[in-house]
């Protein structure tokens, strides 16, 4: 009897709880069933612009238009670089979350199954302007579908400071790793290191870490997604590194996310930085408030340079950013509508001359746009896109190569060196840590 | 079943009253919500986290049984040896510190002086203010390049060169415990001045009278005392500071270089930040029985010392 | 207590309660100082020379200007009161009941239900939010801020219990047993008697689950999405961080605005604040 007694207050109780979820259903469904009625929206989530203007563009132009246009209101949502990918497990645990979401490089591959195919929209741009890179297509699509729409490309240069340089001796910007250890020693003893960030960031320590590597010659895998890390290359890419580091960086850097080094630049306490044009485009937009020691404005002092080259060439690796438009997504025609929209040629310009050649977009056709012979100093970054290299090198830039980029692999091999691990055993460590990815 | 009947007829409301009059339907009645809630949102998730922890999920990919693969392969993981490490290190160092520092504030407000109550208040403000909001301001005074640390330090003439606070590993992790214990000292102050107040004056009196030194006073009268609240303080503070998250996230990210990740934040950036799901879960989980172990012992020797 | 001379109060008390205040508070004063100080004097190096980091002439509203302006600040602050306060009632509504029960009945498994509900605290969050992220896809609860208001009391009943339990174990047992004689149902004697007599101890806890619901990150940053949802430790870490080079102005801005909610009503309580942090350690 008792137990009887039990479970039917068990049950009850169960009830209750029942009916007072239902109740809180009911009082959302009623809070949110007009708002849906009235209007079609798209939560669109993207990074913080380190250009403020093209967000604030989009914010108090373009984005009104497309609402004027197509009747979509956008809710524009912009965070920092490195929690985009925490949002995208989120919303896809959660089933709720922004409809469109910014992807950096190949992590599209990691959401493969959770996005929705946006090969159609992608084609059409593609031919519509010129063409796509084959850096692009290879990081958005997996030759099925692509997971992410190609949005634009971030170069990443390295900003110097002509005179600092030219005041030891060097008038125009070294060519070879050894060349700019060299500069670097000095501009250091001066009290005006190089500065480059090891720590787990995005944009600036990929950037840096993967080229560098592969400069000397080293690589994660081989074209059939062999584990070839621990090589004589990469140990001498990472010996090499250990003295670069002391001789000629900001020690700092290991802390430094990716607008530290901005921060370290613009109040001149490092003389070089590999960075996308964000130093420089502010600078330009402040002149009187950024100026040399001998008080020129600073964007006067500022120039661009790609990596140097190492034993086995020069490469660079840019930052492509995708958007993904998400499966859960309850809004996916508004979604596709508004992306064709803003690609549109017309539209899609006004976004990038607001970005003032900071970012790349990933069609040829804009190679010519005036953008890029408006301002010789920007006119590095006008291939950038054309000529990255995707990670993962010299395998194809799939998932394992993503899981091992959001794991900070290479970059924390690096890191783990300058900071006085031996040579050997960093690069074990990472080869150990590679090949439990690829397995 | 019979009497249950009857009480039905007789009208819903006396029967429940009545039976409310029974301590055990009573005593069931009022853990109900709690109990619904718990189990809902504990005791459910936690099985399934469990479970989770035991599969190939990842983000997207629902993944099936893979018996003890992840904790296996986290165990082979040089990263998960630096994180367990640095929790335990983490825990405690910064419970050392936060009982000495926070037994010494509250001998020092143990006695009576104007403006004892402002004081009192305005020591508490750290342990209020959301964790996150305070550790950004830690986090610009460790600014590597602007910091108003090395500023004042440069200034006193007590260094020439930065000190590089979070950029290398040694450094990074001092500071990370440097604010926990800003945080917590507090904390234990506090509770430790309510134990201290409980303590009769008379006590140190006969002591004194007896002839005892200030320091043996301390020792043998106040200290036995103060034992029992000691330790609950320290119980919580353990629990809170293992499981830390909020103050390594902003504070370092778990960087440079992994060094400073403690396991909630290693489990959130393989689970969250990679989309591991099942990998986050296992580290997850691989803390619990730590935590287990280390408040039974707590709870143990807090009984024995109650009790004796 | 104090003996001896004027200078040994000043070296061995006076002295070290200074520098204690001094460090304990200094954090909240570079967080003011931030706030109203302008960009070209806040970006200049450590070893800068003229840099006087303490003090500014020319105090500026800019930054607080910015917060209001170009973000949801204040919707953030509506967000977290909001669901601080209801997640607050809904787990103090429980600890009443529950520390009640195990403090002040008997009935079996009282001790081992005691200890669950401890144990339940020692979940970490980290194991949770998956889970939890599923069972709030279910309920469709995703972005809403009843998906914190659900959760939050997870960690906020545990120590509500524990609290209340250290509360009624401290009222002698003949007030109610005097209510009982009078005829009162056990029920009337918790509700009319009891209850009143601890609502010192209710407030108390109220207030601490109040500053941890504020204080909680790990939730709200899993489970809201929207920029009009984020509480404000979410919405100062996700958006005051900017690729813009200068974000500090605003974020610690928005991190002393964000306190001050938090200030003021522990100013108020102050007293019942301190009694259940002591009560919690005695309980």
């Amino acid at each position: 009897m008792a137990k009887t007694k039990r479970r039917s207050v068990l049950k009850l109780a169960g009830g209750a709880a029942a009916a007072s979820m239902g109740g809180m259903a009911a009082i959302l469904a009623t809070g949110r069933m007009p708002a849906f009625a009235q209007q079609r929206t798209v939560h669109w989530l993207k990074w913080v612009d380190f250009v403020p203007a093209s967000d604030a563009l989009l914010r108090k132009e373009m984005l009104p238009e497309a609402e004027k246009a197509l009747g979509i209101k956008i809710n524009l949502e912009t965070v920092n670089g490195n929690d985009l990918q925490p949002r995208v497990t989120a919303g896809i645990q959660s089933g709720a979350g922004p409809d469109l979401i910014m992807a950096f490089n190949n992590q599209t591959y990691l959401y493969a199954n959770s996005v929705v195919d946006l090969t159609e929209i992608a084609e059409a741009v593609g031919k519509a302007q010129g063409g796509m890179y084959k850096y692009a297509r290879a990081v958005c699509s997996d030759g099925k579908m692509f997971m992410g729409m190609p949005w634009a490309v971030i170069g990443g240069m390295i900003a110097y400071r002509k005179s600092w340089f030219e005041e030891v001796g060097a008038t125009k910007f070294p060519e070879t790793w050894e060349q700019y250890r060299e500069v670097g020693k000095k501009l250091k003893a001066k009290g005006r290191p190089i500065g480059q960030t090891l720590g787990h960031t995005f944009g600036d320590a990929p950037g840096f870490t993967y080229p560098y590597l592969w400069s000397w010659g080293g690589m994660e895998v081989d074209p059939s997604g062999k584990v070839i890390m621990n090589s004589k290359e990469t140990l001498e890419s990472v010996k090499f590194m250990q003295a670069f580091w002391k001789d000629a960086h900001d020690e700092g850097g290991l802390a430094w996310d990716d607008t530290n080094n901005n921060r370290a630049f613009l109040s001149q306490t490092i003389s070089a930085t590999l960075n996308g044009a964000s130093i420089y485009i502010e600078t330009l937009r402040k002149p009187t408030q950024y100026k040399t020691e001998k008080g020129a404005p600073m964007h006067t002092d500022i120039l661009h340079s790609p990596l140097p080259k190492g034993p086995a060439g020069q490469f660079g690796f840019h930052l492509l950013q995708s958007h993904m438009l998400m499966k859960y997504s309850k809004n996916q025609d508004p979604a596709k509508e508004f992306l064709k929209w803003i690609h549109t040629e017309k539209n899609f310009e006004k976004w990038f001359v607001s970005q003032k050649g900071f970012a790349t977009p990933c069609t040829e056709k804009w190679e010519g746009h005036k953008v890029w012979s408006d301002d010789p100093v920007m006119a590095p970054f006008k291939v950038a896109a054309k000529l990255g290299q995707a990670p993962g090198h010299a395998g194809p830039p799939n998932a394992k190569a993503a899981e091992a980029l959001s794991k900070y692999i290479v970059t924390d091999m690096y890191a783990k060196a300058v900071q006085g691990m031996p040579a050997e055993d960093a690069v074990k460590w990472a080869d150990a840590e590679l090949k439990k990815i690829y397995g | 079943m019979a009497v249950t009947a009857l009480a039905t007829a007789e009208g819903k409301r006396p029967s429940r009253l009545r039976r409310l009059e029974d301590e055990r339907w009573l005593a069931l009645a009022l853990l109900t919500p709690t109990a619904v809630l718990l189990g809902l949102f504990i005791a459910y998730p936690f099985f399934e986290g469990v479970m989770l922890s035991l599969s190939s999920t990842r983000v997207g990919e629902p993944g099936h049984f893979v018996g003890l693969k992840n904790f296996h392969k986290i165990w082979n993981d040089s990263i998960f040896h630096t994180t367990m490490w640095n929790t335990f290190w983490y825990t405690g160092v910064t419970t050392v510190f936060k009982l000495a520092l926070g037994l010494w504030l509250a001998l020092l407000l143990n006695r009576h002086f104007r403006g004892k109550a402002i004081i009192r208040a305005f020591i508490l403000l750290p342990f209020i203010i959301p964790t996150v909001l305070s550790t950004f301001a830690w986090k610009w005074m460790f600014d590597p390049t602007f910091s108003v640390i090395n500023w004042t330090l440069f200034q006193l003439g007590l260094i020439t060169a930065r000190i590089n606070w979070l950029g290398d590993p040694d450094l990074a992790m001092t500071s990370i415990i440097v604010i926990n214990v800003w945080r917590g000292v507090p904390f234990f102050a506090i509770t430790l001045l309510a134990g201290l107040q409980t303590i009769s004056p008379e006590l140190h009196e006969a002591a004194a009278i007896d002839g005892a030194r200030p320091w043996s006073r301390f020792w043998h009268v106040t200290w036995p005392l103060l034992m029992p609240v000691t330790l609950v303080v320290v119980l919580f503070s353990v629990i809170q500071t293992f499981a830390d998250f909020q103050l390594v996230y902003v504070m370092t990210g778990g960087g440079p270089a992994n060094a400073t990740h403690l396991f909630a934040t290693y489990a959130y950036q393989l689970g969250i930040g990679t989309g591991l799901l099942a990998e986050g879960a296992a580290i997850s989980l691989a803390m619990f029985p730590f935590l287990f172990i280390i408040v039974v012992v707590q709870l143990l020797y807090i009984r024995r010392v109650e009790t004796r | 207590m104090i003996e001896g001379a004027l200078w040994r109060r000043w070296v061995f008390y006076n002295i070290p309660l200074i520098l204690f205040v001094f460090v304990l508070l200094f954090p909240f004063y570079w967080m003011i100082i931030t706030t109203f100080r302008p960009d070209g004097e806040l970006y200049r190096p450590w070893n800068a020379v003229n840099y006087m980091p303490f003090w500014t002439n020319d105090p500026t509203l800019e930054h607080i200007l910015y917060l209001f302006e170009e973000t949801n600040f204040m919707r953030w602050m509506f967000n977290t009161m909001f669901i601080a306060l209801v997640s607050t009632v809904i787990s103090l509504f429980c600890g009443v009941l529950a520390g009640y029960a195990l403090a002040r009945l008997n009935f079996p498994y009282a001790g081992g239900l005691g200890t669950a509900i401890f144990v339940t605290y020692l979940v970490p969050q980290t194991l949770l939010f998956i889970p939890l992220a599923e069972i709030i896809r279910n309920f469709q609860l995703g972005d809403t801020p009843w998906s914190l208001i659900l959760t939050y009391p997870t960690f906020l009943i545990p120590f509500c219990t524990w609290l209340m339990m250290g509360y009624f174990k401290a009222i002698p047992k003949e007030l109610e047993e005097c209510a009982r004689i009078d005829g009162a149902s056990r029920w009337k004697a918790m509700v009319y008697i009891v209850i009143p007599v601890a609502v010192p101890g209710i407030l108390s806890s109220g207030i601490i689950a109040f500053t941890l619901s504020w204080n909680e990150f790990i939730y709200a940053l899993v489970f809201l999405s929207s920029p009009d949802q984020k509480t404000v430790p979410v919405g100062v870490t996700s958006e005051l961080i900017r690729g813009d080079v200068f974000f500090w102005g605003p974020l610690m801005a928005g991190a002393l605005l964000g306190s001050i909610p938090v200030a003021i009503v522990y100013s108020f309580f102050v007293e019942h604040y301190v009694s259940g942090l002591t009560g919690s350690v005695k309980g």
